[in-house]
């Protein structure tokens, strides 16, 4: 159905329908891809969304029923004590299973990681010798060791292990972050209350997990930074060194 | 393979006994504080910093009104506190993407209840259509599909949808208040897919036209 006469005036089309919700299947996979990858195309899109904003005054609110509230008042609170990891879904992948690789890493580093497998099948794991291991030790200004994360670039598998129970902090996210040498940090996900944490980061993420890499944690809101970059205090960091 | 756990490391215990003595919780506490400001964006900004108190106000002041959107759209009551869930979670989350300049927070908030509501309705047509190839991801990344610029004038918009033909005026609205698909629009008219989608295009595109003299 697209116009191959005109194309600007094809896409600028598309962009008006994707902003009314009118397309489906390809039609709108297309429009969101070029909304991902092309500035103008998403302006156009932005644009059309505030020309068509005033109708939405045209209909008559209606009060949703008190239990709205209760469900979403829940759906932000941090994480309780022991109900594990992550109500946000990062970019990582949460892996609450051991693997074999992490187990095998947890052995190398001498017995100081030992994970609970929990039923999650563990993936096949080739270990690369030209990709070491390595690991960081997290500390606050007192030298204090408190969390230490193993990072396995063959598998892109990081696993923290915290000593003690972390307290439920009802107000406050603790976010981990990497900061490449002279990088900005980028996020790797908010921590939750169980010891240990499994995450399997995205390739881009990866990429930055090297020799000399700083992994910090910050306190955040609830949910982890807003902005997408640390907003309050660092409570530990350490560098990535190999194991 | 050891399934138990020991761990070597001291406490983490200390560790949040340090920072909780060290000044920085009451940092915290202070920059969370929402100050005075009744003013919506303003309340949008203490959100942005995580203060659920104006996360609360605003969700008072603004949900009946995105509620009666997702109404509107999905005409299931479940379906549409569903949605409004998303939104103000998204809105937890997100509100330092917000930017008052651009539109209002109701604007804002509007577009997102929409567009959620939208994708719901797809998936209910397409059988559990899946666009997540490029789809927003709601935790992660900037709310690309709630950007909005400069939010137009609603007397500007009204005399232009005047100019169009009554047809094409009511095909958008429709598309626009009820969610209707092409598919629905061309059934509804009885008239081809292809007739109804140069019709709405080329009234988009004459709205627009007439938006920007």
């Amino acid at each position: 159905m697209t116009d191959k006469r005109h194309p600007d005036e094809e896409r600028q089309a598309l962009a008006a329908e994707h902003a009314l919700g009118l397309l489906s299947g390809e039609d709108e996979r297309r429009a969101r891809e070029l909304a991902a990858s092309e500035p103008d195309f998403a302006r156009e899109v932005a644009r059309w969304r505030g020309r068509l904003a005033p109708l939405a005054g045209e209909l008559e609110p209606v009060d949703p029923p008190p239990s709205t509230w209760k469900r979403i008042a829940v759906s932000i609170e941090p994480p309780e004590a022991g109900s594990n990891v992550i109500r946000l879904h990062r970019k990582i992948t949460m892996w609450r299973g051991a693997t074999a690789g992490m187990t095998a890493l947890a052995a190398a580093l001498g017995g100081v990681l030992v994970l609970q497998p929990r039923g999650v099948p563990p993936p096949v794991v080739t270990p690369q010798p030209a990709a070491p291991p390595m690991v960081a030790m997290l500390s606050n200004d007192q030298k204090d060791m408190k969390v230490m994360a193993s990072w396995n670039p063959a598998t892109r598998q990081l696993v923290l292990a915290v000593a003690g129970d972390m307290p439920p902090d009802t107000t406050h996210a603790h976010e981990l972050w990497v900061i490449p040498a002279g990088g900005k940090p980028r996020s790797l996900g908010t921590m939750g209350d169980s010891k240990q944490m499994h995450m399997r980061l995205a390739d881009a993420i990866a990429s930055l997990m090297e020799s000399g890499a700083t992994v910090a944690i910050s306190v955040e809101p609830p949910g982890g930074s807003p902005t997408g970059s640390p907003t309050g205090p660092v409570i530990a960091s350490g560098s990535l060194t190999r194991a | 393979m050891n399934n138990s756990v020991a761990i070597g490391a001291p406490s983490v215990g200390v560790l949040f006994a340090f920072w909780r003595g060290s000044g920085m919780e009451d940092r915290m506490n202070r920059a969370t504080d929402p100050g005075p400001s009744d003013d919506l964006a303003a309340l949008m900004r203490s959100v942005a910093r995580g203060d659920s108190g104006a996360f609360r106000l605003v969700y008072d002041r603004t949900s009946a009104k995105m509620y009666g959107i997702c109404l509107r759209l999905l005409g299931s009551e479940a379906e549409a506190q569903d949605v409004l869930q998303e939104v103000y979670v998204t809105v937890w989350r997100k509100a330092a993407q917000f930017d008052a300049a651009k539109a209002s927070p109701i604007t804002w908030l509007g577009v997102m209840a929409r567009n959620r509501a939208i994708d719901r309705l797809r998936q209910r047509r397409g059988g559990g259509e899946q666009l997540d190839a490029a789809a927003d991801i709601p935790d992660d990344g900037p709310l690309a599909t709630a950007v909005i610029e400069q939010e137009q004038d609603s007397r500007r918009l009204a005399h232009c949808l005047d100019e169009l033909e009554e047809r094409t005026r009511t095909m958008i609205r429709a598309a626009f208040l009820d969610g209707a698909s092409y598919p629905e629009l061309a059934e509804r008219e009885g008239v081809p897919l292809g007739t109804m989608k140069s019709w709405i295009r080329r009234g988009l595109l004459r709205l627009r036209g007439c938006l920007e003299q």
